[in-house]
């Protein structure tokens, strides 16, 4: 346990000296900025969109962190071989999985706490700049949006360790990531096309049957997306609420197993 | 009992796609004793990193089988009375030698305390105090080599594992090895190593084994069986030639 645990704290302490994150950071600010700038040039509902870039700029700025310092933490060790400083010593191939995993999971917390906590400025400086009294605006929704998106980019971040275990550079790593993403964030609208049968779609039963098979094996990062319920203050379904981090555990528990199995079968010669 | 075994192991490299294999140990048996300092010399391509690596559990045996302290080698917990020096070594960038050395102390269950007399006392012996705090990334090839002898260091192991533990260092870093590994045959310990520097494993060793393309031609006790009026080093140069050189 200690092994896994030292290998958390290192990786966290690498990602968060990692300068990449400092310009991930700055970027976020500027578009925290550009919110509240921006907002006054919309002539109604200011809170809503407020929240929505708010949200947009976490999930985007998470996104680029997690990614880009994800692969560097995982696949580099594979890639530069600083993996032989971890395996070599009474740390399994397993523990070594789940201590670089959960790293990530803490870099994950921080960042996304620290956006959270800048990002809820603009919000709260448009609600007090733009008083409207017939918006609906609820700060329990937008922070629980703002825990989902920490939850996807926990998903992501099991991705990228299961792609780690089975790819041998960072590059590879890093596109296969950038891909999963991409079909994760569009698998429900293509599945709803499907689902719904709309005239002047003809979808055959093969490309059917694939899209099923991707939608089943991706990640539905869709889920996580709350950003409309938080701009508009709907009310969350307590069955959605428990879902989707059932998911998360689900889907996060199969790319890590995964991936700690390959890895304790692979060489680094 | 050996505390280090070899047993008839041999390792094939499957190249990737394409049908080609390289074979890089061949029916390997060596074992080395406790308290023993034991030299393993070759040529460039030999195979000596294959079978420290297949030792480490970083690679796995084609056949044949390793046990450390009677254990198999696959068996992570063994590898908590080993200290492990790989050639080249690389850490991460943005760590300093304390983090890395914490770390290594850590994973091997030790306290807080006891890493930090181990750290103090490691670095000041690798000359390496005055850049305690310093990333890693900021050292130097010789910095590096010594950071990562005080992790392999750093809990105290019954046995050492070095995997040319002299490259990239400067005559002064290469006598503080040299040392090092004397003080380690002092309180007993197993050391096991690799390198070119020949007259360095003459000197130091008890035994050592010379491995060309894969195959173990010859074991001597350097103190005994070295021929009279013979170095190492000539002995070495009679067998590579005696296998007609390396292989391509």
């Amino acid at each position: 346990m200690s092994g896994i645990i030292s290998l958390a704290h290192i990786t966290l302490k690498e990602g968060i000296r990692n300068r990449a994150l400092f310009g991930i950071f700055i970027l976020a600010l500027l578009m925290f900025a550009a919110t509240i700038a921006l907002v006054n040039l919309f002539m109604r509902d200011i809170v809503k969109v407020a929240v929505d870039l708010s949200l947009s700029t976490i999930s985007f700025a998470g996104l680029l962190m997690v990614v880009f310092i994800g692969t560097s933490l995982l696949a580099k060790d594979i890639d530069k071989r600083t993996i032989y400083m971890v395996i070599s010593r009474p740390v399994s191939r397993t523990q070594y999985v789940i201590g670089k995993y959960l790293g990530l999971c803490f870099l994950v917390v921080v960042a996304v706490l620290l956006l959270g906590i800048v990002s809820s400025l603009p919000v709260y400086i448009s609600s007090i700049m733009y008083k409207n009294p017939q918006a609906v605006f609820s700060w329990k929704i937008y922070f629980i949006a703002i825990v989902f998106i920490a939850l996807k980019l926990m998903l992501i971040a099991s991705v990228i360790v299961f792609f780690s275990s089975i790819t041998s550079t960072s590059f590879i790593s890093l596109v296969l990531t950038i891909a999963a993403y991409l079909i994760g964030s569009t698998n429900e609208t293509v599945k709803g096309i499907l689902d719904s049968k709309m005239e002047g779609v003809e979808i055959t039963p093969p490309m059917a049957f694939i899209i099923k098979g991707v939608y089943y094996v991706f990640p539905n990062l869709s889920a996580f997306d709350l950003k409309l319920q938080a701009a508009h203050g709907l009310a969350l379904a307590e069955g959605y609420l428990l879902s989707v981090p059932l998911y998360w555990l689900l889907y996060t528990g199969i790319m890590i197993t995964a991936g700690s199995l390959i890895m304790e079968r692979r060489e680094f010669p | 009992m050996p505390l280090i075994e070899l047993n008839n192991v041999s390792k094939v490299f499957k190249k990737e796609f394409s049908r080609k294999e390289v074979h890089a140990l061949n029916a390997l048996t060596l074992h080395a004793h406790e308290g023993e300092i034991f030299g393993f010399l070759g040529p460039n391509g030999a195979g000596k990193s294959t079978a420290i690596k297949l030792m480490m559990n970083l690679i796995r045996p084609s056949t044949g089988g390793i046990s450390i302290a009677g254990r198999d080698a696959s068996d992570s917990g063994v590898r908590r009375i080993i200290g492990y020096l790989p050639e080249n070594p690389y850490f991460y960038d943005h760590l300093s030698a304390k983090e890395l050395l914490h770390f290594g102390g850590k994973s091997c269950n030790m306290d807080n305390d006891a890493i930090e007399t181990r750290t103090t006392a490691l670095l000041h012996e690798l000359d390496l105090t005055e850049s305690i705090k310093r990333p890693l990334r900021a050292y130097s090839k010789g910095m590096i080599q010594r950071a990562g002898l005080a992790l392999a260091l750093i809990h105290d192991p019954r046995i050492l594992i070095f995997d040319e533990p002299m490259s990239g260092l400067d005559p002064m870093g290469r006598k503080k090895v040299f040392n090092l590994i004397l003080r380690l045959r002092e309180e007993g310990k197993t050391v096991f190593f690799s390198s070119h520097i020949l007259h360095d494993i003459e000197r130091l060793c008890d035994r050592a084994a010379i491995l060309i393309n894969g195959t173990l031609t010859r074991l001597l006790d350097v103190k005994e069986d070295l021929p009279k009026e013979k170095t190492l080093e000539d002995v070495f140069f009679e067998e590579v030639e005696k296998t007609g050189g390396l292989r391509e």
